[in-house]
């Protein structure tokens, strides 16, 4: 062997990891070339030397340390273990009420499915719709009929006349509103009789006596002029 | 315990039984420990990387795979975990003048015997090697790792191993000879 090809066996021959023939080749080597033997000598000297170099221990605080992180470690994998995903899905204790038979499973899915329906038509929007403007109706109404016995109410003649227009809006079924009607001209009759005494006003009173078209209206025309 | 025993062991870890892995923390701790405390020369720092390698060990437990032996994933971590922390600390103090700044007050065992010249040269010595020669040295001389196996963790050929440990170790040779005025060796 050429000293290139023993000096590449140097870092086996160090370690112990050669053959005990390519290890005895070495050996043959070196006895007769003197600058492999120094360079060998010198590569073990300094490779045995690093034993000088002593194995240490560490502190305590490094096993208190890695224990710790340990346990954390193990916690925190307990809390995010999650239930298998067939098990998550399972229907568990709901099994026991859904029947055996084909045609009773049949019979519920239909029966869920007509309430479902019915659930949507009567959910859906346009219902609550209708029954928001039935209520908005309603709420209209007794607001004109508030309006309509306030009017009337009041002393002043156009107010009371004005309460009469109201109360002309409000739907002849309501009788609530007309009986407040007749109350207010039964109590307030005096007010829209002309007085005895203003000539003009009775002129005017005649006057409007005579334009009128329907003859009930004259003959209660005709009494509050004699009352 | 043998290498079957330690990836059995890492595969347990693996699957979610982490506890396993106090039984590789018992077993290669110190080991590891020493391992760092030659590359850094500092003992407190060495204490925290151990301490990192095995959180990380944790954290990438799941991307263990059984094909190489464990000691040399271990040390695939280990090397990670050491040149990210020169990475945070490159501005401290050049890795030769730390050897052996002890920041501890108490005297530990190595302490008292460091106390031989040739330590401190040994340590100033290797502390001067490049990264890669130091890493190849220690993994071969200490941590008792093939070739082999240092080559499946540096990715390469078991030839630029060797190369790579013959030069390290005539370099090593150089510089404690300079440093003990050419007396020693």
């Amino acid at each position: 062997m050429k000293c290139n090809q023993i000096k590449e066996k140097f870092s086996d021959f160090l370690t112990g990891e050669l053959d005990k023939n390519v290890r005895e080749k070495i050996q043959e080597h070196i006895t007769v070339c003197s600058s492999c033997r120094e360079e060998l000598e010198n590569l073990s000297a300094i490779w045995t030397k690093l034993e000088v170099l002593p194995e240490e221990q560490p502190s305590d605080k490094v096993r208190t340390r890695f224990y710790a992180v340990l346990d954390q470690y193990k916690q925190n994998q307990d809390r995010k273990t999650v239930r298998p995903r067939k098990e998550r899905f399972s229907i568990g204790w709901f099994r026991h009420w859904i029947p055996a038979r084909p045609a009773f499973q049949f019979s519920i899915a239909a029966l869920l499915l007509v309430v479902g329906l019915a659930g949507g038509y009567f959910l859906r929007p346009g219902w609550q719709r209708k029954g928001e403007i039935v209520q908005l109706r309603q709420e209209v109404h007794q607001l004109s009929r508030i309006t309509a016995v306030s009017l009337l109410q009041q002393e002043s003649l156009s107010e009371q006349m004005g309460g009469i227009r109201w109360s002309s809006r409000l739907s002849q079924e309501n009788r609530a509103s007309l009986a407040d009607f007749l109350r207010t001209l039964n109590l307030d009759i005096s007010a829209i009789s002309p007085s005895r005494n203003n000539s003009i006003a009775q002129s005017e009173f005649m006057q409007s006596l005579s334009e009128q078209a329907s003859p009930v209206v004259e003959i209660a025309l005709t009494f509050v002029k004699h009352f | 315990m043998d290498k079957t025993n330690d990836n059995e062991l890492m595969e347990q870890v693996s699957a979610g039984k982490v506890e396993k892995l106090a039984i590789l923390f018992e077993k290669h701790h110190v080991r590891l420990y020493n391992f760092f405390l030659r590359l850094t020369g500092r003992r407190n720092i060495s204490e925290d990387l151990v301490q990192e390698v095995f959180i990380r060990i944790l954290k990438y437990s799941s991307t263990y795979q059984a094909r190489s032996k464990f000691l040399v994933w271990l040390y695939s971590i280990a090397r990670n975990t050491h040149v990210d922390h020169l990475r945070k600390r490159k501005d401290e103090v050049p890795l030769d003048k730390q050897w052996y700044e002890m920041e501890s007050t108490e005297p530990s065992p190595a302490e008292k015997a460091e106390k031989s010249q040739e330590v401190v040269w040994l340590g100033h010595a290797l502390g001067k090697l490049p990264l890669k020669k130091r890493e190849v040295l220690i993994l071969s001389r200490y941590q008792g790792l093939k070739y082999k196996e240092i080559a499946e963790l540096f990715g390469c050929q078991i030839g630029t191993v060797k190369v790579l440990v013959h030069r390290a170790i005539k370099e090593l040779g150089k510089v404690y000879f300079e440093l003990s005025g050419g007396t020693a060796l």
